[in-house]
């Protein structure tokens, strides 16, 4: 006897609201329970006799009850599904389809693949069609995915604080047209950033014949324009430099971070990484020279290092340049410089024994001049045409901000448009912008929130971001990228070129068209050829064309006369350096939870930017505290609130400007510069961004954007806890990070095996494990079983990582890709200061000087903060132990092992006895403390009574392969499962298909974990352990390979190749061994010789 | 001693632990019958927008499963067919039925017809049906003879219990793949099931994940 159930009829809302949802418990909002209850109504009802309220009421009453234990009353939440009405092409649910775009950002632009499911993009991988950043990605691109759904993005537009509809806005933007075609742009100015689309550019042109009088201007806070000025004085053309770090062997890195910092930095890290990676004794292995006012990725990369301000970087190169050239012209700008002797004469001799294979970078911020003596130091190297290759560009005629400052100042500017950009946050405070801005009658902004700008602005424009565009875009070789929208814009936003298109009244308006035209226009113009280059996402062949460049040193004195001086440093006189931060940039992704949370590589620090200074001029200031040396003992409880340290807070004053933040010390730092990261201190970018950290903008002068001498350093005598991540910086001479010098391991390939515990003790698989080829050892368990039964391995395949210490330069990438993948939440400054941030995979970075002594743990050594540490960097996710200690003390059986070798994690049984995280000696584990998706962060401790309800639109960015964990759950890495389970299922289907159904196995490089994919260094490597043809069973049979923390036996699948070093013999700095190494020497072996010797061979054996 | 208590209260303890097993029996047997999901879920029939019947359409006329559920060989997600796909013939055929009255105006309007969802598994499980049919696993084994129904009930009780009594014997379940739509195909006896599952799991390696990272990521 069926039951006849009629469900209640959806609401209109179920019905028009947009289709996202793999299921559909949100559109559920359907009729009251009481009217279900009525319908599911059991029998019993229906044949009462003559039902009388109290009998009715009672049978309601008792199913009432009985309802929410799941019987008749309430059977079964209703959930719907929704097709089409008609069917879209290509369309299969479940599976995502990935288009190719690119992420602009200033002059150059990142191609990448967006992963969208259901219609909406949830992940950002790189595109391998561009062979220069062959499908690496950086920090910024995967992150810049959170953008697009961000709770605080303008939802329409608005004039005047009132909203306003499109066609209102067209209406503005014509109006300006027809205002300005009368008298040729007079009184028109604009305010742009730097974009390197062709289309934007070829509108430019035509604004400036349409209206000759109208200030074009761009802005940009963190710009590199001296290299371009430099080429045109010394090479007199409108040329680039992009440099070659593959074919380079020795690399001298003049204040360049160009891991990170510097555009092109996903190019120059992958070559950089070819040249490194050394995989047999007989390979080539470049060597890096560092000087650097602050501590970079270049720094912790260097196999020589030298702290030297920024303002002495003239002098540097002036010195190099005299020793490289014979040039005795270079003698007087080397004046002053006050650094080690033999430094730069060794340097100057590595280079001069390389020529053609070598390569000097500046960075981009310091002046003209000394890109000048860099050109200078190339051309005579011979590594022009080589190393670094200069690329023909347009020469750029726009005006500054601080000309249209001088305009509006005059009075001469009545309407101002400003196409995206912060100007009122982040322009030079000499220029007073804000007053600027608001004196102007009519200002039309172009915005993607309602920011600072935007509040000064009367007509708000809203943006679309650039994964709901049109658009394109260079890459940083002149790559013509297309930027094609995943999704219609949300909120009606307009790109940048559709509103010139609209002022300038051109006739087609639409981004779409404007870019086939001026593709159409560079290709045959048929519409296979558009479409060819929205498949493969750029346009072959169309770099910047390479030229031939001649160094003519007349032009350099003009450049050095407008260098800043020379002066010497003091703690009274100091440098100041303005960084971008490594996550939030200039300040434009300062509402991005992702980046935010991410720690900077170097400080560890989250959430907050800091004050950097040097440990001399803590020691200057006294604030040394004892406590922050030494890394176990912490008494200090005024130092150390909560377990963390409480940064003090200074004022640093500069010219007049005064500015407050937290100090950081941080070794390897030039004594007296203090870095301060720019971005931070917004006061209107969103929930997430708003009062974190302090503005470093309003020190800033127009005249010393980069970097200023002749600032002072106050204390205030107040404290602030910074989010410090990883406060503990030393090995304490432990072999986590193993290394050693290229020459030790030419001699000694082995080296890694006689470092750390294991050399002191017999193998862990004992004598048939060591025999035993990779692929038996990760599919048997030879001697030393855990407690807990593990599975058998008998899988098809058995998983597993290889992470190449020697490549990873820090970046972060795999941090956030993971986050994106997984679904990741973030959990906020407050959580973060409490060690509860949730990223599966982290990056350890440990400063070693090579000072410690045996009793480490309170003994005389390792008690001062190094002034010039080596920096080791390690990232650690899941180990995927096979023997793991995590699964054999879990009451519930939550975490089990697969027969592939992954340590899973059910997360539906867990109950969050936290035992497992307990155990683990990598502290991979992460536990959800709080619901972090749907509770907000800053009312957590509220339970139940906080707000809750994570935004429709930040839901959107959730990936639907893998689930999103609540409250009370314990998560970890899990070698992307969901991508290993759909990369099998896809191999199966496909190989059935193709009539091969017994072809189960899949094959090498098909299935890549997210942290794999992102890297750009290619220094993750994950793969089948049973191939033996795999890149996994390759990296480890390496020599160099060997487990963190081998010695407890846990056998995990992530192995780490040593990293190596290689210095000069003749450099002043030299050591024999690195210094982490000399750090464990001393504790293992009571003292530091070259342990590689025969004599350890023999003891051993 | 004072006499609070009559004699009968003697018997008490022994009472109350009886009723206690007796009650927590009763209540577990309740428990274990009314409120798992073989109870609960097996038999749910709801009523659907359009009295659509795979009794005609399936039975009947013979229509194969992928006809409308065209994405069930390529993606984890069984789609139900667009307006679209129902209009292919109902153009022709009763194209002024009542009845489908709902399709016409969906596919008029590009608006869904709001079907209830029958099967389901909870959000963290992920179940792919694409690997199942490439792996001879037929329709009915979960779906039940929906070519038989003329309102689509829910037949199995898909728990985890269920899926894993066919993952830890596919050969007894398991039929050449070009019969997974033909929900009438039987072995011919119970012996040769086994005999023909067990070469196909032999030939096709058929390993069903057995371990949590099959299904819950």
């Amino acid at each position: 006897m069926k039951r006849k159930i009629v469900h209640p009829a959806p609401s209109a809302r179920a019905l028009s609201g947009p289709n996202y949802w793999r299921s559909l418990d949100e559109l559920q909002g359907s009729p009251g329970f009481q009217a279900q209850l009525e319908r599911e109504f059991p029998e019993g009802a229906s044949s009462i006799d003559g039902v009388d309220r109290r009998n009715f009421l009672k049978i309601m009453a008792a199913s009432f009850a009985l309802g929410g234990v799941g019987m008749a009353g309430c059977r079964r939440p209703e959930t719907r599904i929704l097709p089409f009405g008609k069917s879209v092409e290509g369309y299969i649910q479940g599976l995502p389809i990935y288009y190719a775009t690119a992420m602009p950002l200033r002059k150059s632009a990142f191609p990448v693949l967006a992963e969208t499911h259901q219609g909406r993009p949830t992940k950002i991988e790189g595109n391998p069609s561009y062979a220069p950043y062959g499908g690496g990605t950086s920090l910024i691109a995967q992150a810049s995915l959170l953008d697009l759904y961000d709770p605080d993005r303008t939802t329409g537009h608005y004039q005047n604080g009132a909203k306003i509809d499109a066609a209102a806005v067209n209406q503005i933007l014509s109006s300006l047209n027809e205002k300005y075609s009368a008298n040729q742009g007079e009184g028109l100015a604009f305010v742009a950033t730097e974009s390197s689309s062709p289309t934007r550019a070829r509108l430019v042109r035509e604004l400036h014949k349409k209206f000759p009088k109208a200030i074009w201007s761009e802005y940009e806070p963190i710009s590199d324009e001296a290299p371009l000025e430099a080429a045109q004085a010394v090479f007199g053309k409108s040329v680039k430099p992009v440099y070659q770090f593959g074919k380079a062997k020795r690399i001298v890195s003049i204040d360049s971070d160009f891991f990170q910092s510097e555009a092109g930095s996903v190019f120059y890290a992958r070559e950089f990484a070819k040249g490194r990676r050394v995989t047999s004794k007989d390979d080539d292995m470049n060597r890096l020279y560092v000087a650097e006012s602050s501590f970079t990725l270049a720094g912790s990369m260097a196999d020589h290092r030298l702290r030297l301000a920024s303002s002495h970087m003239l002098a540097f190169a002036a010195a190099l340049a005299a020793k490289i050239t014979g040039d005795s012209s270079y003698d007087k700008l080397a004046q002053g410089l006050d650094i080690k002797a033999g430094w730069i004469e060794e340097c100057a001799a590595d280079l001069s024994n390389n020529k053609g294979r070598g390569l000097v970078v500046a960075g981009a911020h310091l002046p003209a001049a000394v890109h000048a003596i860099t050109y200078a130091i190339n051309a005579s190297l011979g590594n022009i045409g080589s190393t670094v290759e200069f690329l023909e560009v347009a020469e750029t005629k726009a005006k500054s901000l601080a000309s249209v400052t001088a305009a509006i100042a005059k009075g001469s500017v009545s309407s101002l448009v400003i196409l995206g950009g912060n100007p009122v946050f982040n322009a030079p405070a000499d220029l007073a912008w804000a007053n600027a801005q608001k004196s102007v009658g009519e200002v039309i902004r172009l915005g993607y929130r309602l920011d600072e700008t935007a509040l000064l602005a009367s007509v708000n424009i809203a943006e679309a971001h650039y994964l709901e565009s049109w658009g394109d875009a260079r890459t940083v070789d002149g790559t013509i990228a297309a930027i094609q929208p995943m999704i219609n814009p949300l909120f009606g936003g307009l790109t940048e070129i559709e509103v010139l298109a609209r002022i300038l009244g051109e006739s087609e308006t639409d981004s779409h068209v404007l870019v086939q035209s001026t593709i159409g226009k560079l290709t045959d113009g048929s519409s296979t050829a558009f479409d060819r280059f929205l498949h493969d996402g750029i346009l072959a062949d169309s770099s910047y064309p390479r030229v031939p460049v001649e160094y003519n040193g007349e032009g350099l004195a003009e450049l050095v006369a407008k260098a800043p001086k020379h002066v010497a440093l003091s703690k009274t006189n100091l440098e100041v350096r303005f960084a971008a931060d490594s996550k939030v940039d200039d300040g434009r992704f300062a509402n991005n939870g992702w980046l935010q949370e991410c720690p900077d590589p170097i400080t560890k620090i989250a959430w907050d930017n800091a004050i950097w200074i040097s440990p001399r001029l803590a020691k200057d200031l006294g604030i040394t505290s004892k406590g922050s040396a030494l890394q176990v003992v912490r008494d200090e409880t005024e130092e150390f609130e909560k377990g963390k340290q409480m940064a003090r807070v200074a004022e640093i004053t500069l010219d007049g400007r005064t500015i407050r933040g937290p100090l950081h010390i941080q070794p390897g730092l030039s004594d007296y510069t203090i870095v301060i990261p720019v971005g931070h201190g917004r006061t209107h970018a969103g929930r997430v961004g708003d009062n974190i950290g302090f503005n470093a903008y309003p020190l800033r002068a127009s005249h010393a954007m980069a970097f200023a001498t002749g600032a002072t350093l106050t204390l205030t005598g107040e404290r602030q806890v910074l989010a410090n991540t990883q406060e503990h910086w030393s090995m304490e001479g432990r072999d986590l990070v193993r290394e050693a010098n290229l020459s030790e391991y030419r001699e000694n390939p082995g080296f890694v095996k006689e470092v750390g515990m294991e050399s002191e003790s017999p193998s862990d698989i004992g004598p048939e494990g060591e025999k035993m080829t990779l692929a038996q050892r990760n599919s048997e368990i030879p001697r030393g079983n855990s407690l807990y039964k593990t599975p058998t391995f008998d899988g098809v395949h058995q998983w597993g990582m290889s992470i190449d210490l020697n490549t990873c330069i820090g970046c972060n990438a795999c941090v956030v890709a993971c986050q994106s993948e997984n679904n990741i939440p973030i959990v906020g400054r407050d959580q973060t200061i409490r060690g509860r941030s949730m990223h599966w995979i982290r990056l350890d970075r440990y400063y070693s000087d090579g000072k410690i002594d045996g009793a480490a743990f309170g003994g005389a050594g390792n008690h001062e903060i190094p002034e010039d540490p080596q920096v080791s960097l390690q990232p650690i996710g899941c180990m995927q132990c096979e023997l793991a200690p995590c699964e054999m003390v879990c009451p519930v059986n939550a975490t089990v092992h697969d027969d592939e070798g992954l340590n899973v994690m059910a997360y539906n049984r867990c109950v969050g006895t936290r035992y497992c995280a307990n155990n683990c000696p990598y502290k991979v584990r992460r536990f959800n403390y709080f619901d972090w998706n749907d509770k907000k962060l800053d009312s957590l401790y509220m339970g139940p009574l906080g707000e809750h309800g994570m935004p429709e639109l930040v839901q959107m960015a959730k990936n639907p392969e893998v689930t999103i964990r609540m409250r009370g759950v314990m998560e970890k890495c899990t070698y992307c499962v969901q991508r290993i389970e759909n990369g099998k299922i896809q191999w199966k289907v496909q190989a059935t298909r193709e009539g091969r159904p017994g072809d189960v196995a899949v094959p090498d490089g098909m299935i890549n974990s997210a942290c794999q994919q992102a890297c750009p260094t290619q220094s993750i490597v994950f793969g089948n352990l049973l191939d033996p043809k795999s890149a996994v069973s390759i990296a480890k049979s390496r020599e160099q390979d060997y487990a963190l923390l081998g010695y407890l036996n846990t056998r995990p699948r992530t192995t780490y190749l040593a990293r190596l070093r290689n210095p000069n013999p003749r450099m002043p700095d030299y050591k024999s061994l690195p210094l982490s190494r000399i750090e464990h020497d001393i504790k293992s072996e009571g003292s530091a010789e070259k342990s590689a010797g025969s004599e350890k061979k023999e003891a051993k054996s | 001693m004072s006499k609070h208590f009559p004699k009968s209260v003697n018997r008490l303890p022994l009472q109350i632990i009886i009723y206690l097993f007796v009650i927590s029996g009763l209540a577990t047997a309740a428990v274990t019958y009314y409120m798992t999901p073989k109870y609960t879920r097996v038999g749910y029939a709801p009523v659907q927008p359009v009295p659509y019947s795979h009794a005609k359409h399936v039975g009947e006329l013979g229509i194969d499963c992928r006809y409308c559920h065209s994405n069930v060989e390529k993606s984890g997600f069984a789609n139900l067919p667009t307006a679209q796909t129902c209009m292919n013939c109902h153009k022709i055929i009763k194209p002024n039925s009542p009845l489908l009255a709902v399709v016409r105006k969906s596919y008029e309007t590009n608006t869904p017809v709001p079907w209830v969802q029958i099967h389901r598994v909870p959000d963290f499980v992920y179940f792919n049906h694409s690997v199942h049919i490439a792996r001879g696993v037929s329709c009915v084994e979960c779906h039940g003879q929906i070519n038989q129904m003329e309102v689509v009930g829910e037949a199995k009780s898909l728990t985890m219990g269920f899926c894993l009594e066919c993952h830890r014997d596919p050969a007894a379940h398991i039929r050449p793949r070009d019969q997974v739509t033909n929900l009438d195909w039987k072995a011919s006896s119970e012996a040769e099931q086994r005999k023909m599952g067990e070469k196909f799991v032999h030939d096709w390696k058929v390993n069903p994940p057995q371990s949590c990272s099959g299904c819950h990521r």
